[in-house]
């Protein structure tokens, strides 16, 4: 095993990938349990802590509450990223997808009065606030996605006799899906970075964020957390899986 | 459409009727401007003319070398790029009616095959006719199958294009082309980054594919000179004029045609062995390209 794990660039096995996977959780949680920082947890509180949250504060719902506002907020803010970037094939819309791609450098608490002019206090404003939020990015990787297409497709499609609108979706929306969805994986993460101050600054219907902000308990804070990680792996997981299954050509190896 | 005419071997017996002009290249220049806003002409005064040959496919090479323009003139050829001057008219289909040339007039095989990465082999063949309204999709699927067929491709039929092998991508490339039934086809470098025995293949691939049809005209882009002379029936050297000192001009242009049909070495199998065969390559290696 030792030649696989060492080797730069090297492919491993399955088998040798889960040893691996067992090996550094092994290592996170030995450092976890002998860590000089007296302030964090030990992993038996914090697993006391799920235990007590989910008999007694409902920690199912809030764990929900985040994973559905997450989703919603994931699908709207696709859709309307996919319109604008897909758009920016038009000159007239670019500049409007050049100041969406501006607006990420500011934080989306700083838009707080700008959506309660548009929105009540609620689940309303949360999933505005964070469509919002996850568009901005998602504009930007996707249109970087739409920048980065080989000319030549572009030639070989016009050359074909394709009409625009043909090059746009033969070239430029359908090849790209792929690459689309792995903005979006990546986007859900940055959802979940964003849903903490949301939630937290909007505490109707609860969720993980607001349950954060009023936790006097560090080991329930780190309970969430704990939980946040473990749906950014089945989150992960479950985009590898629908890449596998939509986009098969995706994962193949260009021959030499 | 396959099959229609068995390859050409050995030489005519005598000159083909010209029937009229396919495309003319006159007078064609196209200039970038540089970084200090001057313009260099990368092609001046090009000229040369593609005839329709009564029952007979033509392969025509345009031959130069490396950084010469011939790329420039290809983008130019299949309606890309417009030319900064000078005009190029291909057949409206009837005689003597011709008109400027548009992007999709022209099939192009582009150097490195590009294909439609997202489609299956198949599917790529299948696709363009049916988008562009031409075929239904059954007998799109029933051609594009008779294609893959002929050319030893059924058994990848479902593969991606990422799965085949350069010489794979550029039997299905020009397939995609043929299946538009696309009689002038451009070729980009189809000898390029090829081992010799590759090349022979392609040469004998490219021969079948262009004699299959009588109204096929392939023009080859090479720089390649000995498959250009074996594989084509006209020859094209596009290089620069050169000062009194022997320094090159900017602003290619074709300077030499060599009529492959009129010298009788076109069509023949053993074309490497006759002693004007080598002549012409040794005109063209030695004289024409180190000064280019």
């Amino acid at each position: 095993m030792a030649h696989e794990i060492f080797r730069v660039f090297g492919n491993v096995r399955n088998l040798t990938r889960i040893y691996l996977a067992v090996m550094w959780t092994g290592a996170f949680f030995l450092l976890w349990v002998f860590s000089p920082i007296k302030a964090l947890p030990y992993p038996s509180e914090v697993w006391h802590a799920v235990g007590e949250m989910w008999n007694k504060y409902a920690l199912g719902y809030h764990v929900l509450t985040t994973i559905k506002l997450n989703v919603v907020g994931l699908v709207y803010s696709t859709v309307l990223s996919l319109v604008i970037s897909y758009l920016s094939v038009v000159p007239l819309v670019q500049p409007v997808n050049k100041f969406v791609q501006i607006l990420r450098y500011i934080p989306i608490i700083g838009f707080n009065l700008i959506f309660l002019a548009f929105f009540p206090i609620g689940w309303a404003l949360k999933v505005a606030m964070l469509t919002a939020g996850m568009s901005f990015f998602l504009v930007t990787s996707m249109t970087g996605v739409i920048q980065e297409i080989p000319q030549m497709r572009f030639e070989l499609a016009k050359v074909l006799g394709y009409n625009d609108w043909q090059v746009f979706y033969t070239v430029v929306m359908r090849p790209t899906l792929p690459h689309m969805l792995d903005m979006v994986a990546q986007n859900a993460a940055i959802g979940w970075v964003m849903i903490a101050s949301i939630e937290s600054f909007n505490r109707t219907e609860g969720g993980i964020g607001s349950q954060i902000a009023i936790a006097t308990d560090l080991s329930r804070v780190y309970a969430y957390l704990f939980i946040i990680g473990i749906i950014a792996l089945v989150e992960d997981f479950l985009f590898v899986l629908l890449k596998r299954i939509l986009f098969p050509y995706s994962l193949i190896a260009e021959r030499g | 459409m396959t099959n229609d005419m068995p390859c050409v071997s050995g030489p005519l017996a005598e000159k083909p009727e010209i029937l009229g002009a396919l495309l003319t290249v006159e007078n064609v220049g196209k200039s970038f401007q540089l970084e200090d806003g001057a313009l260099f002409p990368v092609l001046k005064g090009c000229s040369f003319q593609i005839h329709d040959l009564k029952g007979k496919p033509q392969i025509i090479s345009l031959l130069g070398p490396s950084g010469v323009g011939k790329t420039t003139l290809l983008r130019m050829l299949a309606g890309l790029d417009a030319p900064s001057e000078g005009t190029i008219l291909i057949t409206d289909g009837t005689p003597d009616q011709m008109r400027p040339v548009r992007v999709g007039d022209i099939g192009v095989v582009f150097q490195k095959y590009p294909l439609f990465e997202d489609l299956k082999v198949i599917e790529n063949l299948i696709e363009p006719p049916v988008r562009r309204g031409m075929l239904t999709r059954s007998v799109a699927r029933e051609k594009a199958e008779r294609y893959l067929q002929d050319f030893d491709l059924m058994s990848h039929a479902l593969a991606w294009p990422r799965q085949l092998s350069g010489g794979q991508r550029q039997r299905v490339a020009i397939l995609q082309q043929l299946m538009l039934e696309r009689y002038f086809i451009i070729l980009d470098e189809p000898f390029s980054g090829l081992d010799p025995v590759s090349i022979n293949n392609a040469i004998s691939l490219l021969s079948k594919i262009a004699h299959q049809h009588e109204y096929n005209t392939f023009i080859i882009i090479t720089h390649d000179v000995t498959s250009a002379l074996i594989i084509s029936d006209h020859v094209y050297l596009i290089g620069r004029d050169r000062d009194e000192s022997g320094e090159p001009i900017p602003g290619a242009r074709v300077q030499k045609e060599y009529d492959m049909i009129a010298e009788g070495l076109a069509y023949r199998p053993d074309v490497e062995d006759l002693p004007r065969f080598a002549e012409i390559r040794k005109e063209i290696k030695l004289v024409e390209f180190p000064k280019l």
